[in-house]
């Protein structure tokens, strides 16, 4: 364990020294902080489309004061005023004006159902869904003219929608989630959001385990190093030195990124974060990134250099990816049958139960039991695999390993 | 003399071939003892095994320091025939984590790294990175690293492979040293003259099996026969004619007359024709080299010789 513990040192060491890896370390954060910026500066600038137009309305039905409201409850801001022109007059003069509309509000139009709107050339495409908002204060005046009583206005002006009905569980479960929702989703959101953060942090440095242990073969010092210490102490110290990198990497970046997320969203996310279920979505992130670590060592153990990955290879390291197969299916139904399959495969339950655990409202404990179960056998069987691999493939300088020798390799 | 270490009856298959057999030979303390052979001769493997890099099939090794089979790591120094280094990392980073990982003390490892930096030329080279190193110092380095933590057994495989001669005398004083100051020395080569000036005893290994074994006094008065280089215009035909004269050897301007195992030279020397043009002439045994060459390229002279020895 002493070996074990110098190796992971020592792969810590060389890559906190390491340029390129220091700079993915902040650059990562940074570059989803940038993105926010960028994205939120497009917002602003759409918004500075928007609030330039210039919208007339020839009013004959006497609803100006309603439109000019209801576009003030609803955050547009065009300069809005009224005008006498026809419509012929203002055709002409849309030819030569810019982001400038014409509606005409009259008793024909509003018989018809159909109200006419004229735009500039240049007028944001946009324009024609977010001129809808009109119509609300004139279906009131239509309403209001069909001399209704204030009940019988109440019950047409609330409307009507199709609700999922359906057995008792289900009216609860949507209830329940009504109410989390109602609550606030980002409660219930951002542990699994991190859990999975670190997932992901850990199962992409893990991948550089990969490149780690190819690289003692390329660098020809695996005969060096084990001449101190056994291909066991190697592979472990390699695993855990790298899920170390990981850890830093997710501190690096949550101390960068949660300040900014916090100022952002207005919420206090730190309360939301430190929750017990925190720990299960740990432990799941820490035997999906060992099942990883040793799929990658192993791996890495049987080729001569990054750039000669055969299929073989190849396929093996786009196991991490799969879990995206079922991001749909988990998402559309988190207790179907797709989410089980994949809460019960080595390679996708780490994800798939962070997805799941995270939008379900109660936990199937045993499917959690089981998964948890068959994911912690596998780690523990893959590690004894990639041992196995590790220990001849590392000494086979200069070529790449095949799958048959590979078997041969696990047989003995 | 202390026995470091001892491997007796080694032997090992790679599939159906078998690539060294019935290996049996000692390292003693303070000594230099050399496992010579052709490339593919099976030297690696034999060091391979020792090293607990390979398992053997057959026999045993045996370690002084641990009294038994376990390899004694933190003892041990070793430099392998392929050998590299971390190209992204310090030079002293890395001869600290090789030390480290021998156990050995890290501030005595600095203090020993500096002088023998210094020693090989490196002198400030220990900010460098390892990547801005030509080969020769990358050697240099890899030297270090397997001396660093004073080992009492060290095995050094094909140490001077790709080095200039300059670094070669630098590597083969430092190795020899080592071993006055005791550390036991097993180093394999294909390289005769160097290993003939500095081993104490060797072992010429050939197709996985032994050939010879022995000191290297021994070995010369066992298997090298005296030679005798004559300068001079002379009929091959009267050389020929010559008592204890087992072959001949015609290169322009000059003849080689390769002599019997049991001559003796004064008398020999006698016995030369007064018509003999003698421009120069020089008495020597033949070298390790040319043993070597003989076994390498399957003459055999030596083995039809010594059959009943070698392959009994």
């Amino acid at each position: 364990m002493r070996n074990t513990m110098k190796v992971a040192k020592w792969e810590i060491k060389r890559n906190m020294k390491n340029k390129s890896y220091i700079i993915g370390l902040l650059l990562t954060p940074l570059l989803i902080i940038g993105f926010m910026v960028i994205s939120s500066f497009f917002d602003d600038s759409e918004e500075e489309t928007s609030d330039s137009a210039t919208v007339f309305v020839n009013d004959q039905l006497g609803v100006y004061d309603d439109m000019a409201s209801t576009l003030e409850e609803t955050g547009v801001s065009w300069d809005f005023m009224q005008t006498d022109l026809t419509e012929a007059e203002a055709q002409e003069d849309l030819e030569n004006s810019e982001e400038t509309a014409y509606v005409f509000v009259d008793q024909e139009g509003l018989e018809e159902g159909a109200l006419s709107v004229y735009t500039s050339e240049d007028m944001d495409s946009f324009f024609m869904s977010e001129v809808q908002v009109l119509a609300s204060p004139i279906q009131a005046k239509q309403i209001e003219e069909l001399g209704l009583t204030e009940s019988q206005f109440e019950g047409i002006s609330q409307g009507v929608q199709f609700v999922e009905a359906g057995d008792d569980t289900a009216t609860e479960t949507s209830e329940g989630s009504l109410v989390g929702m109602d609550e606030n989703p980002l409660q219930t959101l951002v542990p699994g959001i991190f859990g999975g953060f670190v997932l992901l942090s850990v199962v992409f440095t893990g991948m550089a385990i990969f490149q780690s242990a190819s690289q003692e073969k390329k660098d020809k010092i695996a005969e060096i190093i084990l001449s101190s210490l056994t291909p066991t102490e190697l592979m472990q110290g390699k695993i855990i030195g790298y899920f170390a990198l990981g850890l830093i990497q997710t501190l690096v970046s949550t101390v960068l990124l949660l300040p900014v997320f916090m100022w952002r969203l207005d919420e206090p996310l730190l309360e939301y974060l430190l929750v017990p279920e925190l720990a299960l979505y740990l432990l799941i992130a820490i035997l999906g990134y060992l099942l990883f670590a040793s799929i990658f060592v192993g791996i890495g153990a049987t080729m001569a250099d990054v750039t000669t990955a055969g299929n073989f290879q190849g396929f093996v390291m786009m196991l991490p990816f799969l879990p995206f197969v079922f991001i749909g299916p988990v998402l559309s139904d988190p207790s179907g049958l797709m989410a089980q399959i994949g809460t019960y495969i080595p390679f996708t339950s780490p994800a798939v139960l962070l997805l799941r655990l995270t939008t379900l409202e109660e936990w199937p404990w045993i499917e959690i039991g089981i998964s948890l179960a068959i994911l912690a056998i596998s780690v523990w069987a893959f590690m004894k695999l990639a041992g196995k691999i590790f220990k001849v493939g590392i000494l086979m300088y200069g070529k790449n390993a095949t799958p048959g020798e590979i078997i041969k390799w696990l047989k003995a | 003399m202390d026995k470091m270490l001892s491997v007796s009856n080694l032997g090992k298959a790679f599939k159906d071939k078998q690539v060294i057999s019935n290996i049996s030979f000692d390292v003693h303390k303070g000594e230099i003892m050399a496992i010579l052979g052709p490339n593919g001769a099976g030297k690696s493997t034999t060091i391979r095994n020792i090293m607990g890099i390979m398992y053997p099939d057959e026999g045993s090794i045996h370690f002084q320091s641990t009294n038994g089979k376990e390899i004694p790591r933190h003892r041990i120094g070793y430099l392998p025939e392929e050998r590299g280094l971390y190209k992204n990392v310090k030079v002293m980073d890395i001869l600290l984590y090789l030390a480290d990982l021998k156990d050995y003390p890290l501030d005595k490892a600095r203090t020993r790294a500096l002088e023998y930096l210094k020693k090989f030329d490196l002198e400030g080279k220990d900010k460098v990175s390892v990547e801005e190193l030509s080969k020769g110092m990358g050697q240099k380095v890899q030297f270090i690293a397997s001396i660093i933590h004073e080992p009492e057994l060290l095995i050094l495989d094909e140490p001077f492979s790709g080095l200039d001669p300059v670094s070669q005398e630098l590597f083969k004083d430092e190795i020899r040293n080592l071993a006055k100051n005791g550390t036991a020395i097993l180093l394999s080569s294909h390289q005769m003259n160097l290993v003939e000036e500095m081993a104490d005893r060797l072992f010429m290994i050939h197709r996985g099996k032994k050939v010879i074994y022995g000191t290297m006094d021994d070995v010369k008065l066992e298997y090298a026969n005296f030679k005798c280089t004559i300068h001079g215009n002379n009929d091959p035909k009267q050389l020929e004619l010559l008592p204890d004269v087992q072959r001949i050897e015609v290169n322009e301007g000059s003849t080689i007359l390769y002599l019997d195992k049991d001559v003796n030279p004064n008398q020999w020397l006698k016995q030369l024709p007064e018509d003999l043009q003698i421009l120069e002439l020089k008495i020597n045994r033949v070298s390790l080299h040319e043993i070597f060459i003989d076994i390498a390229s399957d003459k055999n002279l030596l083995q039809e010789k010594k059959a009943g020895e070698v392959y009994a």
